[in-house]
């Protein structure tokens, strides 16, 4: 699964890319995961708000 | 009665927008230093020493440079071989061979390169792409952009061309005149050779390796 | 049917914006005639051969374009900012200051563009002629005066989204406007590496288009949704805010579709392909938001009884829908056939990516700019509901139509390109030119010009029909 870094510079991103897609899935559930806590933080709001 | 649903709230989408915008544009600062610190240009012992850089540093025109498969990268990459003569010479200093270079960067805005040719792909699409300019085999000796000339090296006939073109037609469709100096011309072609040694990620795919397969060619 | 802010007679911030949205149709005309130059060029060679050869006529053709669009997008802030504020725009005399600043500016651009064309290889040029970078050529001392006007356009709005009655719209705005303006900036400085000139150059060039211009054009039509409809501001905010995470969500980064062969790192074709492969999603949002939310007013208002249409300006709102569908078709269809990188490595540089930017320019932000010269159209003349005329149909038909055919004339040209010159022919000069001699090839750009004819006749149609309209007597006052 995990294979040599093929990208001519070493780098955190290059690390992070190890075949297709690692590099992407990660920073997509980077950005989308902390929107879940946003989304209990409303919640409570709506909730104190009634 | 139930309570309001966070999904059409309209705070929970603001935050998250806000969230994404700023976060998105964080990892887009960070990537930035990253690849800005890996396509800085290289240094004359950089090149002496062997050490590759994706854009190399102005002295590069004192090498030859191929484009060659690379089985690791799984495409083709520019290759800086031996020492190659450029207008006479392959002892450019740092100094001279980045004069060269700045006139040439300079000569490919003034004279709105872009606007017809592409570079790295990018520009107006009337006339070929010049990312590989340097290493297509119709400038080379056998070639018959280089015969058109009457030019007997690859660069002397690149600068006779950019100072004539329409002398030279290659097609109905040809290069305007537009005042190109000897000195410029000279500028313009250290320019191309430099560029044709950046490493584009095996842009364009198969340069060259294709003589002709259409009309009977 | 329902709206209050019809009128733009009394209000300097109206009559400001509609001199900036009539230079823009002014601007937009010039965009066509030159575009039409270089279609012939391609038809027959020969035409004004070292008079003004291709490079320039396409100079002018796409920064025209731009200033254009600019322009419009200036007229369309003053417009609606007193309509969402509640009052008149702060600092409005240095605006009116500055449009004429920005507009003596771009005719002096023009006319060197036009007569002294290029210059020497110095730095002269880049101040004074060209900077030679594709669609923001404008020498430097344009460069800085268009810092100067933009910093005035974004002091009145934000000095009138702070005082008045800040709506989701204007704030999205005022966000967005400051981006806008703080990302050319990019794009001014001299480099003698071509890879790093480029990264920054797409800061300007992929950070408008496909991130700040379209968070722009999701405001304007939520403010269209809202004026020509009575959609319900708080349905048609919300929608803004997803469409704005969205957008910039996958715009910012969705940049990495232009690092993959300009000499960056590798790992840009990984950001690069995810992130912009998600860029039509918001596209597909706004276009069902826009007739989700129709459907739902007019539906709402037959169930009290009443038959007749909620839209109060038809020919606007043909232009907004129109811009629903364009933008999902030219910015993302046509966008994502090739952001993939095994495919890009292909098409990237060929007529392809020029059938993409004419779709996508025309379907994203012309459609929905032109809806707004027809708002203003309706609010300085003081009409209740502005219906559409013979002229209007046929001059939006012939430039949808036009832009239509052309767009598909050169997709079929990029594919001849594709395979002939790139994948069969490996991309050289020789290679090129076969490619461009092929008969698809050379029967496409037939086509192109032709359709790019329809598409300035509908042009002259609907210029004559922004004059005239105002003033016809169907409309009801």
């Amino acid at each position: 699964m995990f294979e040599p870094m093929v990208d001519v510079v070493p780098s955190f991103f290059a690390w992070l890319n190890q075949g297709p897609l690692t590099l992407t899935i990660f920073l997509h559930t980077v950005i989308i995961l902390p929107m879940i806590w946003i989304y209990k933080q409303e919640k409570k709001r709506l909730e104190n708000e009634k | 009665m139930t309570n309001k649903s966070v999904w059409s709230d309209s705070r929970f989408w603001q935050r998250s927008a806000s969230w994404v915008t700023g976060f998105a544009a964080i990892l887009l600062i960070w990537l930035t230093f990253d690849t800005s610190a890996q396509i800085s240009m290289g240094t004359d012992s950089d090149l002496q020493n062997g050490v590759t850089k994706r854009v190399p540093g102005p002295t590069v025109i004192n090498y030859k440079i191929t484009y060659e498969m690379s089985t690791k990268r799984g495409h083709e990459v520019p290759v800086i071989g031996e020492k190659e003569k450029f207008f006479g010479r392959d002892d450019y200093s740092e100094e001279e061979a980045g004069e060269l270079l700045h006139l040439g960067k300079l000569g490919s805005q003034a004279k709105n390169c872009m606007d017809c040719h592409t570079l790295l792909g990018n520009g107006g699409y009337y006339a070929p792409d010049l990312t590989k300019a340097w290493l297509d085999p119709a400038w080379g000796p056998e070639g018959s952009l280089q015969a058109m000339t009457g030019k007997n090296t690859k660069e002397e006939a690149m600068a006779e061309f950019l100072q004539h073109p329409s002398q030279y037609p290659t097609h109905a469709r040809m290069m305007p005149n537009l005042g190109i100096t000897a000195k410029e011309a000279k500028g313009l072609v250290a320019f191309l050779k430099h560029l044709s040694s950046i490493d584009t990620n095996g842009f364009p795919r198969n340069f060259g390796k294709i003589q002709g397969a259409i009309h009977g060619k | 049917m329902a709206n209050n802010h019809l009128t733009g007679i009394g209000s300097e911030s109206k009559q400001l914006a509609t001199w900036y949205l009539t230079v823009a149709a002014i601007l937009f005309g010039a965009q066509l005639l030159f575009g039409l130059v270089a279609a012939i060029q391609y038809v027959m060679p020969g035409f004004l051969f070292e008079i003004l050869d291709f490079s320039i006529a396409r100079m002018l053709h796409i920064n025209a374009l731009v200033v254009w669009m600019v322009f419009a997008m200036f007229g369309s802030v003053y417009w609606l900012l007193p309509d969402e504020t509640g009052i008149e725009t702060i600092g409005i005399k240095v605006g009116k200051l500055l449009f004429w600043v920005f507009t003596a500016a771009i005719v002096v651009v023009v006319l060197v563009f036009l007569f002294v064309q290029v210059g020497p290889a110095d730095e002269t040029t880049i101040w004074f002629i060209t900077e030679g970078r594709e669609y923001i050529e404008a020498p430097r001392w344009a460069d800085i005066g268009i810092v100067v006007v933009v910093l005035g356009f974004v002091f009145n709005l934000y000095a009138t989204g702070m005082k008045g009655n800040r709506s989701g719209i204007v704030t999205v705005i005022m966000a967005d406007m400051l981006a806008f303006a703080g990302i050319y900036l990019a794009g001014m400085f001299f480099t003698d590496n071509i890879t790093v000139d480029q990264y920054w150059w797409w800061w300007v060039i992929h950070l408008w288009v496909e991130a700040t211009w379209e968070v722009y054009v999701g405001a304007l039509a939520a403010y269209g949704l809202i004026t020509m409809i009575g959609a319900h501001r708080k349905v048609v905010e919300m929608w803004l805010w997803i469409e704005v995470a969205m957008l910039f969500g996958s715009g910012i980064l969705g940049m990495g579709h232009h690092y993959f062969w300009i000499g960056t790192p590798e790992y840009w074709w990984e950001i690069g392909a995810l992130f912009s492969a998600l860029e039509p999603l918001p596209l597909v949002a706004m276009f069902i938001h826009v007739l989700y939310d129709w459907g739902k007013t007019q539906g709402a208002q037959e169930a009290l009884g009443k038959k007749t249409s909620v839209i109060n300006n038809k020919p606007a709102f043909t232009w907004f829908v129109l811009n629903a569908f364009g933008n999902f078709l030219g910015a993302g269809v046509w966008g994502f056939f090739h952001t993939m990188p095994q495919v890009n490595l292909y098409t990237h540089g060929t007529q392809f990516t020029s059938a993409h930017g004419h779709l996508a320019f025309f379907g994203a932000y012309a459609t929905i700019l032109i809806g707004m010269m027809y708002l203003a159209v309706q609010g300085t003349n003081g009409i209740k509901v502005l219906r559409s005329t013979k002229t209007s149909i046929w001059a939006v038909s012939m430039i949808a139509g036009g832009v239509l055919g052309m767009t598909v004339a050169l997709t079929l040209a990029g594919y001849v390109q594709v395979l002939v010159s790139r994948a069969q022919m490996g991309a050289t000069w020789a290679g090129y030119f076969d490619g461009q001699s092929g008969m698809w090839f050379s029967q496409a750009m037939d086509w192109r010009l032709l359709m790019g004819f329809v598409t300035f006749l509908g042009f002259l149609l609907l210029a004559k029909d922004l004059l005239t309209t105002g003033k016809n007597p169907v409309h009801e006052r």
